[in-house]
């Protein structure tokens, strides 16, 4: 019974951990304003977590530049499993703007698998929720197919 | 003792949420929203221009030859674009517009490009004489004499100022053209060539598109299109 219970409880709750890769802060601040009062994702149970041990869901802004990959690598590996990794804007789907610059490692499927790409420069608030909750959805079924 | 808040406190508590309650309430974008790209393949006349201008380099195309002429396939990826709507402000037949739609979610990322395919037909060739008189005799004398020599050439050749052409292809008018070079600078097929000195305004037949920007920039209007 506890089992069940907290199966369905963490599927109503998981916990971001954002990343910052090269980001000109655009989806950094469209991050917080989900979060904040005005859109409030937490009435959804989406929690921004401190740190990535504690977090199911990873959301990555930003184009990976050169000096974030090997940090970006890092803290994705620390989130424990099952995890979903969200881009948020263009820039990690493609490098955007700064694609082919020296100092640009990108895309971010080129070294870790991601699960939902939120287009946009920058996404809606709303289009972040809706990949939130695909992220989510994402997320459940990886941890029924873990066990 | 006196309790001031209460009364609000207590308001408060049975009053809606101030937030967008957005998966229940479906929220629209604003009316001039750059989100998700429409492109018409219908209107396009494969001039080149949005790829030109856009900064994310997120428009390409493909060319495959059959028949009917060159199939063309333009693909937007939503993935790599700012919509800056660059694209769709520099379309001078409006084939592509920007819309509200602001869900571009995706799990894949083919899921994330926006594509349109339509047949361009050859150029019809045409036994029109394209003005050849003013250019001809402008080019044949010297260019010591053009600032003399050159009106009084040109003046007898083309009275009338000419027609335009039947394939809705770009005529220029020697009396008003100043060999200013903006329209080849502007031309997005590459198809005009300007020579100041000689005075002379070539037009490559096959690769003009017929779009109109030549006529829009020219600033004596002496493109007739």
């Amino acid at each position: 019974m506890f089992k069940k219970l907290i199966e369905e409880s963490t599927g109503k709750s998981p916990w971001l951990f954002h990343i910052n890769a090269g980001s000109c802060n655009g989806c950094d601040i469209e991050l917080v304003s989900v979060l904040t009062p005005r859109y409030d994702a937490e009435r959804l149970g989406f929690k921004l977590a401190g740190s990535p041990r504690h977090a199911d869901i990873v959301v990555v802004t930003g184009p990976i530049t050169a000096q974030s990959l090997p940090r970006v690598l890092r803290s994705i590996e620390q989130v424990p499993e099952p995890r979903c990794i969200v881009t948020m804007g263009s820039c990690p789907q493609s490098g955007n703007v700064f694609r082919g610059s020296y100092s640009i490692c990108g895309p971010l499927s080129k070294y870790v698998h991601v699960d939902v790409d939120v287009a946009g420069c920058t996404p809606k608030p709303e289009a972040v929720i809706d990949g939130l909750a695909l992220a989510t959805k994402i997320l459940q079924e990886k941890r029924r197919a873990m066990k | 003792m006196d309790f001031p808040f209460v009364k609000e406190a207590i308001s408060q508590l049975f009053s809606k949420p101030s937030c967008a309650m957005y998966p229940a309430v479906e929220s629209i974008a604003a009316p001039r929203y750059r989100g998700r790209i429409a492109f018409d393949p219908t209107k396009c006349i494969n001039c080149g221009m949005c790829e030109r201008v856009c900064c994310g380099g997120a428009i390409t195309h493909t060319v495959e030859k059959t028949e009917e002429g060159d199939k063309i396939t333009r693909s937007f990826d939503l993935g790599c674009c700012t919509f800056c709507a660059h694209c769709m402000d520099f379309c001078s037949t409006k084939a592509i517009q920007l819309t509200q739609d602001y869900h571009m979610i995706a799990t894949k990322e083919e899921d994330l490009i926006v594509s349109g395919t339509f047949i361009k037909k050859p150029p019809v060739k045409k036994a029109v004489p394209p003005k050849p008189a003013a250019p001809a005799a402008a080019a044949a004398a010297p260019v010591g004499a053009a600032g003399p020599g050159g009106p009084q050439a040109e003046a007898p050749a083309p009275a009338a100022a000419p027609k335009p052409r039947e394939d809705g292809k770009p005529v220029q008018d020697p009396n008003k053209c100043v060999y200013c070079t903006i329209c080849a600078k502007k031309c997005p097929a590459g198809a005009l060539t300007v020579d100041r000195a000689a005075k002379t305004w070539t037009l490559d037949e096959d690769a003009c598109v017929a779009c109109g920007t030549c006529a829009g920039v020219c600033p004596k209007k002496a493109i007739i299109m």
